[in-house]
């Protein structure tokens, strides 16, 4: 390894830098606004959580994760996600004050990365979590708000592909011999290979008709959202999935003015391992990658011994930023600059202004190198003397 | 601009194979596209851009979405691990990777080197055999190594054998066979899914005629 230069940081951290940042506060601030509206709380969570408890039970790759050692010897984790920290906080005591609950968060994430350093191994997450429901009524208020909260932030062009895990498993369950054939189909889904599940297809010991339904699932495009032809590769007792999907459906058909934003795909599988019900994922023109992703996750709370239904989604900052149209909503800036003898001038002016909310920046004139280059940054630039004060243009 | 696909090509003769694919299926375009220097070429009548790049870069291409679509080697796929959708094999650069070596030797006890252009999958490839072997990462000529003794294998592309053959080398174990595959960025997939779909619908009823 090289030696590190001074303006180097951890691999995969960034800076934000005053308008990025900027940027992102108006993401937050909007967003807050409006998921409160929507009858849900934020909360904070620790950065650091026990690696045994949160990091084993979070459908982060162990590889992703960063691992520290406390004083006591115990292995810890930065948290990689926010839906098993929340989880924990639920099972032990917020559920037993408030049932069903509704929980938002913002908060950094990491995760370290296997691949091109520079990737954001840090980032901002949005997100909300609504636990202790197992309804349609509650998938379909997630998908809702998650759509909702990207027109309010003014995404434009995005899709929302909703999937559902147990049909899922269900489906291929039934037309394979067991378990580990079930992980193999359903990884390559998870990477979309779809020329690597043909060819496993063919090397697996399967009947022809079992084949000829597997094969049905790459082909059902995504935007066939003619649930009844799915029908025929279920089982009688597994009838109810389609129901279950075919009522959010209804649900979200009700709720939206452009059903045209969202589709469905049961072919539809994620990295995350812990979904159980309907999952989705949302892409935006303008980010080459995934803005987003929830969906419904009892099976998590089962390793803090509830029972519970939960379901959820989570934004990713940064890629939001990517997809956003570049904010105009720029503030003017003034400098005011003053001399020895024009401080108390100068400074009844700066909070007469900041009164009338502008935005001032008040700097004492000798301590400026490069005065010029200084003004260049201001919108407008006052300077203040004993005789009198006068803009510069 | 919205409808417009950008698609990834490799430079060299996948392209030209893939091109003649995309004719032959039907799809509008330019009669000759000759002028290597160029990087962009553009298919108005079918709202198609193609941007033309070397093999190794066409999955980064795709995974940043800068391109949609993109046309590339099975071995580039597996080397890179790219987060991006492989949806049909193109059936064209059909070749295979293989280890070679010299005739009637066997790999060195105390430090077996196995040079290559691939040093993921090498490295998989022997790990799964149980050897543990150190991996050294050429960009070309791979079959000098065994020749002047940097490496007693080499794991590499073999199309016809007839550049082992010319070299004295001679294959040993097949690893994977290889194919073009058609990769589409997952956000794309998405976003222009009507637009994609359509596009590979009227490829995969050409694949499907052969």
């Amino acid at each position: 390894m090289s030696k590190i230069q001074m303006f180097e940081k951890p691999l995969g951290m960034r800076d934000s830098f005053p308008e990025v940042n900027e940027q992102k506060e108006y993401i937050r601030l909007t967003a807050r606004d409006f998921i409160r509206r929507k009858g849900y709380d934020f909360i904070k969570t620790p950065s650091v959580e026990y690696f045994e408890t949160i990091g084993k039970a979070s459908a982060i790759d162990e590889s992703s994760l960063f691992k520290l050692v406390d004083n006591q010897g115990e292995m810890l984790v930065l948290r990689p996600d926010m839906t098993t920290p929340i989880a924990r906080i639920a099972a032990s005591k917020l559920l037993k004050e408030k049932n069903p609950l509704r929980l938002a968060y913002y908060a950094d994430v990491f995760r370290a990365q296997q691949r091109e350093g520079g990737r954001p191994a840090e980032f901002e997450q949005l997100g909300l979590e609504l636990i202790g429901d197992f309804s349609p009524y509650a998938d379909s208020e997630i998908i809702y708000t998650a759509i909702e909260l990207l027109k309010d932030l003014g995404v434009e062009g995005f899709r929302i592909t909703i999937g559902h895990a147990e049909i899922l498993t269900a489906f291929l369950t039934n037309n394979t011999n067991n378990n580990e054939e079930v992980e193999l189909l359903r990884q390559l889904l998870v990477e979309k290979n779809l020329v690597g599940f043909s060819q496993m297809l063919e090397s697996m010991n399967l009947l022809e008709e079992q084949k000829d339904r597997l094969s049905k699932i790459i082909e059902f495009t995504i935007d066939s959202n003619v649930f009844s032809d799915f029908r025929q590769f279920l089982n009688d007792d597994q009838q109810y999935l389609i129901d279950q999907v075919e009522e959010l459906q209804a649900l979200l058909e009700f709720q939206l003015n452009d059903f045209s934003v969202v589709s469905f795909d049961f072919s539809l599988a994620s990295h995350m391992s812990y979904y159980t019900g309907m999952l989705f994922e949302i892409h935006a023109a303008g980010s080459g990658f995934s803005i987003g992703n929830g969906g419904r996750y009892d099976e998590l709370f089962k390793q803090f011994n509830e029972k519970v239904g939960a379901t959820g989604f989570g934004i990713r900052v940064d890629r939001l930023l990517e997809v956003l149209p570049k904010q105009l909503m720029k503030e003017k800036r003034t400098l005011l600059l003053f001399d020895k003898g024009s401080f108390s001038k100068a400074n009844v002016l700066a909070e007469a202004r900041r009164n009338a909310s502008e935005y001032v920046t008040l700097q004492y004139a000798e301590s400026v190198s490069d005065i010029e280059a200084f003004k260049q940054i201001f919108d407008e630039v006052i300077i203040v003397s004993e005789g009198g004060s006068f803009r510069e243009e | 601009m919205k409808n417009e696909l950008t698609i990834a090509m490799p430079k060299g003769r996948i392209f030209e194979e893939a091109y003649k694919l995309f004719v032959q299926a039907g799809f509008n375009l330019p009669a000759e596209i000759d002028d290597s220097r160029k990087l962009i070429v553009e298919a108005p009548d079918e709202r198609i851009q193609f941007i033309l790049a070397k093999p190794m870069d066409v999955p980064v291409y795709v995974e940043h979405g800068v391109a949609d679509i993109g046309i590339a080697g099975k071995d580039v796929l597996l080397e890179q691990h790219r987060d991006v959708h492989e949806l049909l094999d193109l059936q064209i650069s059909n070749c295979y990777i293989a280890t070679a070596g010299l005739p009637n030797t066997t790999m060195n006890d105390i430090a077996p080197r196995v040079a290559t252009k691939y040093p993921r999958i090498a490295t998989n490839f022997y790990k799964e055999k149980g050897e543990q072997v150190e991996i050294i990462e050429l960009n070309g000529s791979i079959e000098l190594a065994p020749m002047i003794g940097l490496a007693d294998r080499i794991v590499d592309i073999v199309s016809t054998g007839q550049t082992l053959k010319e070299n004295g080398l001679v294959e040993y174990e097949k690893i994977v066979p290889i194919s073009s595959r058609l990769i589409v960025n997952p956000v794309s997939y998405r976003v222009k899914s009507e637009r994609i779909n359509a596009f590979i619908a009227q490829l995969k009823n050409e694949l499907n005629k052969r």
